[in-house]
Order: structure tokens, then sequence, then C-alpha cells
């Protein structure tokens, strides 16, 4: 296997694409600010359109996720061979069956397991691996292998279901716009919904109208985020208008990702029109020092610090707000088998995602486990049995009302795992 | 993955274009409009100011001022291109004075391991807030714009964890003391480096089971591109053991962790015979890499995507790889290449800036200097990156900052823009940043008759022209006032209006462009 799928460097791939997608954005951003104009409602209600599906939550894990420390697969002796000190001991595992075993620092999640909410898949990847986190990201987000397709998938899901309101499609967390929504369909991206706001907008000093008026003939480039911003502060003027306290004595973490849920969840509860949203948890990059699965070393505390983020967004939304949302984690590989020689896993490609939701038929791993034997490995790789996007595309189907993937995921067949309950 | 067709990108350019040929005459600002504008949206081209100079201070710098712009006139472009590239000549004392602030910002690794706790983030703190600094304050412009460039391609992210000794120390003796030099001298510099074979993870890779971090970044990243195999990243994994670092924290070379035995990689091939031998080998491979044509035009790419544009011409692209190829591997000749190209003469206005650009162009266009004493002023600054997710060396990927427009363009990002703008020109936040005594006289020493001249003078000042006639009309409405209200000393509300024109000026588009 080699990494010279791209017959482009790197640079010239992402800002390509990038100018591409958001070019394409940009043209529809503003033919939709266009429409809406000045006198846009303060209702919230008009951005729903008709869909009637799943909230889709999609939690990108950066670096390359080691699916094989989280969903341990401990009935496989090969594992232990391959990771001497790094491997989860059985003894410590919290759940699971007699092959698959959930590391400890998955304790906040255990009743989500346990009570059906909560399912995960091994051995996916994706159809044309390569070990690059640029390359591999990007085509992650863009999920449309061996097409021209340049816009990411969500944005192309969005496109699908209808939904044109100005928070149809929302990245949280970040300044930064997601690749994942990159495309024409409209989306926005909130550091918080707290600070999306503007400086010295009063009734004297109208700063919202000057900067709709100045970028209604900007260049198109600079005018769909101006835009876009000026629909999104209207729809999100009622929800920042009450402070917000979380459900059920939810408690999220003061991290990146506790913080960019717990606006997902403000939003849902908002009926804000929210169908799609994209988060992002990061450094799980560890070629070095993973550490074994006590506090303080390395994966136990990303993942106990990611599950914490997520059991409260669960408790927050209660079994009610969970009946309508699905969340899924992606990541850009997977890890090497063998452990490397400074206690860490370098790149590899099989993986293992998480599913949570009402609709999601959990509880359990689901696997085509091709084995984890020396024979088995593709360049010391666990094998992917399952295409990702097969996975999501059983959840789009099934809980977000889709047909045909051919225009999400082209090319590709829904998983049948029977993962997710029909709508 | 897929290749992109050529042709569908050109489309889209294209249609670009097309839309910019629609644009009425966005310089006419002799027409009154009263009302909105449903004017087409106006082309990048005629939004700024074309002259050559105001370019290559826009591209060159963090930002033109009056005096840079008088300077550059008088030294033209060569000349100012010569006084540049010598920054050593260049007087920096006042910057200098406001450094001695942040002893640690480019200490060594013994000094901060003496003057810090472990895992301190102190001397993190002290490197990005001197980098804001030098960005806005430092004379050596074309220095800075240019150690940032190379900082961001031989990207070590600060904080990370690990490097608290020795980022400071990476930055000032690898990226700063190579900026205008050779880059197969920065290349093996940073291989050499605790904070890269930290970063990368190389210090703890051996013999028996090699690390492949650095490895494949050093080949995908910092030189050819994606044109590795994983055959290659094995191999050179193999090859880059032994570059570690020792327990005083500082580079080492093991030959007990030294993998021996012939190694063949894109070219390379070495006997790599005896363990005592593997780094001279390694740098051998590093100097083949530094040299290898697929490095020398992605190293072109990615300076005119800093410099030229987000699609980096391909004719001008092929001069500067043979302009660095030719030059072992210096980078000066290739900036003089690049900034008397007429690929540049002709990017006028095909530069988005950044949320970084924009502050520090915010910064040096309102004339604001450093605060008298402390760093409260600076910290600010620096939080304000912090939150639109661009304060220096914090991007999380090995990568670096991604450099075209499209990266940065969200809502999000524009709103903090805005805010930004708006502080800085209130004086709100934050307060100890050095500020004209009247502003309004700073900006526009001669007022106008009209509001509608005083937003001219505002923008020409600022943003180095007049904006379009329904952008001026949009400023001016925060006022509640059109283009054609008079304006006259007696006129006390221009005082309290001045902040939010100046913000709304620094909001427009044209602002944005470099």
């Amino acid at each position: 296997m080699t990494a010279t799928t791209c017959g482009c460097d790197e640079i010239k791939t992402l800002t390509r694409r990038g100018v591409l997608g958001r070019g394409l954005a940009a043209g529809a951003a503003g033919a939709l600010a266009g429409l809406v104009g000045e006198g846009l409602s303060t209702q919230l209600a008009f951005a729903a359109g008709a869909y009637t599906g799943d909230t889709l939550v999609v939690l990108s894990l950066r670096g390359g996720f080691d699916g094989l420390s989280a969903i341990a697969p401990i009935g496989d002796a090969d594992y232990y061979r391959a990771r001497p000190s790094i491997a989860l001991p059985k003894s410590q595992v919290i759940g699971g069956n007699a092959m698959f075993g959930l590391h400890p620092a998955l304790a906040p999640l255990l009743p989500l397991w346990n009570n059906g909410s909560l399912a995960a898949v091994h051995a996916v990847g994706q159809p044309n691996p390569t070990r690059s986190h640029f390359a591999a990201m990007e085509e992650m987000e863009r999920a449309a292998a061996g097409t021209s397709v340049r816009s990411g998938w969500l944005d192309r899901m969005l496109g699908l279901t209808g939904a044109t309101g100005p928070l149809a499609g929302v990245s949280l967390g970040s300044a930064m716009p997601a690749r994942l929504l990159a495309g024409p369909t409209t989306d926005v991206s909130m550091a918080t919904v707290d600070s999306f706001t503007v400086a010295g907008e009063s009734a004297k000093r109208p700063m919202t109208a000057a900067l709709r008026r100045m970028y209604q003939s900007a260049p198109e480039l600079l005018a769909a985020p101006a835009l876009a911003a000026d629909s999104a502060l209207t729809a999100t003027a009622s929800v920042r208008a009450t402070a917000y306290t979380p459900a059920n004595g939810a408690v999220y973490p003061k991290t990146p990702l506790g913080t960019a849920l717990r606006d997902v969840a403000r939003l849902i509860k908002a009926k804000a029109g929210l169908v799609a949203a994209a988060v992002d948890s990061g450094d799980w990059d560890m070629h070095e020092g993973l550490g074994t699965a006590v506090k303080g070393q390395r994966m136990y505390d990303n993942l106990a610090e990611t599950a914490t983020a997520l059991a409260a967004f669960a408790a927050d939304l209660g079994p009610d707000g969970m009946a309508n949302v699905t969340l899924v984690t992606v990541s850009e590989f997977g890890r090497r088998v063998a452990e490397n020689a400074s206690k860490g896993v370098d790149h590899g490609h099989g993986n293992a995602m998480l599913l949570m939701g009402g609709g999601v038929r959990g509880g359990t791993v689901y696997a085509n486990w091709p084995g984890l034997a020396p024979g088995a490995l593709v360049d010391g790789d666990l094998a992917a049995t399952t295409d990702y996007r097969a996975v999501i595309g059983e959840i789009l189907q099934k809980r977000c009302g889709l047909g045909s993937l051919a225009d999400v995921f082209p090319g590709v067949t829904p998983a049948s795992f029977g993962l997710a309950t029909a709508r | 993955m897929q290749t992109m067709p050529q042709p569908t990108r050109r489309a889209v350019l294209g249609g670009a274009a097309a839309v910019a040929a629609t644009a009425v005459g966005a310089l006419a600002v002799d027409t009154v409009l009263a009302a909105p504008a449903a004017a087409a949206p106006a082309a990048v081209t005629d939004l700024v100011c074309a002259d050559p100079i105001a370019h290559l201070l826009r591209r060159a710098t963090y930002g033109p001022t009056p005096a840079a712009l008088a300077e550059a006139a008088r030294l033209g472009v060569a000349g100012w291109l010569d006084r540049q590239l010598d920054p050593a000549a260049i007087p920096d004392g006042e910057l200098d004075a406001l450094l001695t602030r942040l002893p640690l910002a480019g200490a060594g690794i013994t000094t901060v391991r003496a003057k810090l706790p472990v895992h301190s983030y102190e001397a993190f703190g002290q490197l990005g807030r001197a980098t804001v600094a030098r960005a806005i304050w430092s004379n050596r412009q074309l220095f800075e714009t240019v150690a940032a460039f190379w900082s961001n391609h031989l990207h070590v992210t600060a904080p990370s964890s690990g490097v608290w000794d020795s980022r400071s120390d990476y930055d000032t003796s690898v990226i700063r003391a190579f900026t205008f030099g050779r880059f197969a001298d920065m290349l093996k510099a940073s291989a050499r480096h605790p904070a890269m074979l930290t970063y990368l993870d190389n210090r703890t890779s051996t013999k028996k089971q090699p690390n492949e971090n650095y490895a494949r970044e050093l080949m995908e990243l910092h030189t050819v591109g994606m044109i590795y195999s994983e055959a290659d990243v094995k191999a050179a994994a193999r090859l880059l053991t032994g570059l570690t670092v020792g327990s005083t924290g500082l580079y080492t070379y093991s030959a007990a962790k030294h993998a021996t035995g012939t190694v063949s990689i894109l070219g390379f091939s070495h006997p790599n015979a005896t363990a005592e031998g593997g780094e001279a080998a390694a740098l051998a491979f590093l100097d083949h890499l530094a040299t290898h044509p697929a490095t020398a035009e992605r190293i072109a790419t990615k300076l005119c995507v800093r410099f030229v544009a987000d699609e980096a011409p391909a004719s001008l692209v092929t001069r500067l790889a043979k302009v660095y190829l030719d030059n072992g591997t210096a980078v000066a000749p290739v900036l003089r290449a690049l900034f008397t190209s007429p690929e540049f003469a002709a990017s006028v206005g095909r530069k988005v800036r950044t949320p970084f650009e924009d502050l520090a162009a915010t910064v040096r266009a309102l004339g604001l200097g450093p605060e008298t004493s402390g760093t409260a002023g600076l910290d600010a600054l620096y939080n304000a990156l912090v939150n639109a997710g661009n304060a220096p060396f914090r991007w999380a990927p090995p990568n670096g900052f991604p450099d075209i427009a499209a990266a940065w363009s969200s809502p999000s990002a524009f709103l903090l823009r805005c805010n930004t703008h708006l502080n800085l020109a209130t004086g709100w936040y934050p307060k100890q940043l050095t500020r004209p005594a009247d502003m309004l006289k700073a900006l526009v020493p001669v007022l106008p008759p009209t509001y509608g001249g005083l937003v001219d003078a505002l923008a020409v000042r600022l943003t180095g022209t007049r904006l379009p006639a329904d952008h001026v009309a949009a400023v001016l409405s925060v006022a509640g006032k059109l283009p054609t209200s008079s304006l006259t000393a007696k006129d006390t509300s221009v005082t309290g209006s001045l902040p939010y024109l100046v913000a709304l000026v620094l909001d427009s588009p044209t602002f944005q462009l470099r």
C-alpha cells in the first residue's frame, strides 16, 4: 500500500478543493441572502423547513483515533501479542462481550451502552486508505472516492433534506469553516453561540444593518460569510437572549468539545432548525506514550474527556431529545496494530466508530471482524471490512429520511447491520 | 483521492471573472447613493489601490502605514527589497525595548530550563506575544513575514506538550537564524533541534521499532510532498533513528539507537554502514530532500500562495523553483524574483487577510503604539487571535495554518474581525496601547466639508483608496448621516461617531483584501 494515490501534492489539493468548495458555497449563500433580505423574521420556526428526521451530529476525532484501545479486541490473542505494553487488559474492560471490551475511561457512557442507545462499529475505514493525516481527513470529509465531487458530504446530505434555514448546518467550536459542510448549501460556523455577536450594536449605532448594506454588493467570496453571519445573527438572537442551563443536572466538561456539544444541545432545544452539526475533538495522534488504562495516561484522559462530554450531551437532551438525535464519530484513520518503540502507535487504517442516539440499536459492537493475525493485517494495519460511509449511510436512510445515497456517498451501499431503527 | 480536473477550476474562476465584468464603476464616489444600492458585486481589483508600491506593502508587510508607504515610494520596489533583505541594517530600537519585557521569547533551552518549572507555558506565552509585537511594530517587515512563512512551513505547535523548554530556541536558532538563508540549512537545523524531534516523536524512535511520524511529515510536509511510498517512510524512519534529545534537553546523536543498513529513498541511496555514521547519512538525506525538484516546486508554490494568490500561477512556480535550485536553496533570490514578477504585479486584490494579518494591519493603520510598560495590551491582542483560531504557532496539526481565503472565510471569523476593529478604534479593548492624542486629527488632518468627504479621507488613510459609493453610504448609516451631510468644526457629534466610522471602514471588503 502506498500513499501515492493522489497525483498532486497535498497543499495544492487542499487549496484547490477549499477554493472550489467555498466558491460554490459563496454563490449559494449570496443568492439566499438576496432572497431573505432585510425583513428577516426573528421567528425560528421558518428555519426548520420540512425536515422531520434526526439531527445528525458528526464528531470528528482528529489525529487518528485508536479504535483498538477504545473498543479493544480482547478476544483476539494477536492484539496482546502486538501491543505488549499498551493493550487493554481483559480485567479492565467495563462492558462489551467476549470479543470486544469497552475501555474503562468510557465509564460515563456505560449507562447509554447498557440502555441500548450507544453502539460501536469496528473494522471500518476508507476505501482508498492513506496514512497522511491531511489527505485522509480531506477524503473523509469529501467522502466521494473515485469521483470529481468537491463538496463535503454533510453539505450534500443537507442539500437532499431540503433544509435551507440559516441554522440547518452548523459547525461549533471554531471560527474556521468546516470542510464537511463546504459546498452549495448554506452553513454557519460559530466558535460559540454566546460569542456570535456584533460589538457596539445599538439602536443609535446600527452596526449590523450597516454591515449588511456594505456586503450586499461585495465580491462573493467576502459577501457569503458576511451575509450568512447576518442571517444567523437574527436566527440565534432569541437563543442568545436567555442564559442556558443544561437540563437534568447535566454538567459539561469545560473543554472545547464540552462547550461545543452544549451549544449543539442548546440549538436543538431551541428548535432552531438544526439538521446537521459538526464538532471536533483533537489530540488523538498518539505516536508516543499512549499509556495504560489508568487516569493520567494519554489515551485514558482523552477518552474520559470525550465520554464525559458525550454523556453530558445525552443527559442534557434526555431520552425525548435523544429520540431525535444521532451522533456519529469519525476519524481519518485508525492506528497500526503493533505498538512502536515510543509505546505509541503509528498511523494505520481500520478503526472503530461510535454511534449514539435514541434510534441507535446499541449495547453491541457491529463488525465483520477480520482478525489481527499477521496474515489478516494489511501492511500491519487492521483491515477495514466496512466502509465508514456505509455505516453513516444506514443512519441517513433510517434516521434522516434519505432514500438513495447516490448523491451523498456515490457508489456506496448502506450497511445492513441493523444498527438503527427506522423512524 | 481524486485529482481535481483543471477545467472545472478554470470554469469557476471564469465565473468569478464574469461577475467582475458586470460590476458597476465601483470607485465613482461622486454619485451619491442615499439608499442601499442593489449593485452587482464589486470586483476585487476595483476595491483596492492598484499602485505597485501599495500592492507590494500590502503583501510584503503586515500592512501599509503612511511612513512605510513614503519610504517605499522613495526607494522604489528594488531599493525597498534591498533594504528589507538586509534587516540588520534597519534600526528597530522601539521594538527591542518592548521585547525586553519578554525575555524568554527567544531564550535558549538551558536558560528556559533554569528559569521555569518543568512544563511551564510561560515561554510559549512570551514567544507568541513577541511574534504579535514584531509583526505589528518591527521595521523589518519583510523579515517578519518570511519568518512567519518558514515557521508555518516547519511548524512546531506552541503550546504543545514536550517543547516547553525548546520552542523559543527553535524560533531563534532554526527559523529566524535562516529566514533569509538557505532552506537546506534550516531543514538540517530543524532535524537536529529538540523541538522538532520532540514534536514529531523522533526522539523516542529506536532501531528496533522506528517511530514513523517525523519521517513521514519530513517528506510530506517539509519537503517533497506526497510523492513518497510507504516503503520510503519506513526507510526514512530507520535512517533518522538516533537523532534524539539528551537528558539536558539538548540535541544529541545516539549511535546506539541508529538502525544501520543500505537505504534507497526517492533517489537517495546510502550504505548507512555504521552506527557512528548515521547522523552524517541522515544529513545527506536532508540535503537530498532540500534540493529535490519536488521540494523546489512545493516551496515555490507555497511562497506564491503566501504572497501572490491562492491559486499559485504555474508559470511563476516554475521560474521560482529554478531560482531556488540555481541558488542552492537560498530564499532571498527567490523573493526578489517573486516580488518583481509580472504575475505578482497582476495579482492586485487577489489575497484576503487572515485574522492575524487583519489585526496587525488594523493596529498599524490606526497608528497604535506599544504600551509604555507591561504587556497587558499585548496579552489582549494575543487573546483576540486565540479566539479567531489564528494566534501564532497555535495550529494543532503539523501542516501549519492554511494560507487561503476559503479556509478562514466564515460567519464567525467575519464577526470577530469586525468586533476587533471596533474594540481597537474605540480603545475599549485593549486600553493600554499608546494612541494618538486626537484620533480624528491623526487620521484626517484637514476636516472635509461633508461626511462623505470624511469617509473618503478615512478610507484613503486606512485602506489606501476610497470605498465604493454604496459602501460609503453604508458606513455613514451608523452615524445617521448621508454622504452629502455637511460637516463643520462645530459638529460635536463627529467625535462620538468617529470610532464607528473608522471601524466600518476597516470592516469594508476593501480592507479585507491585501
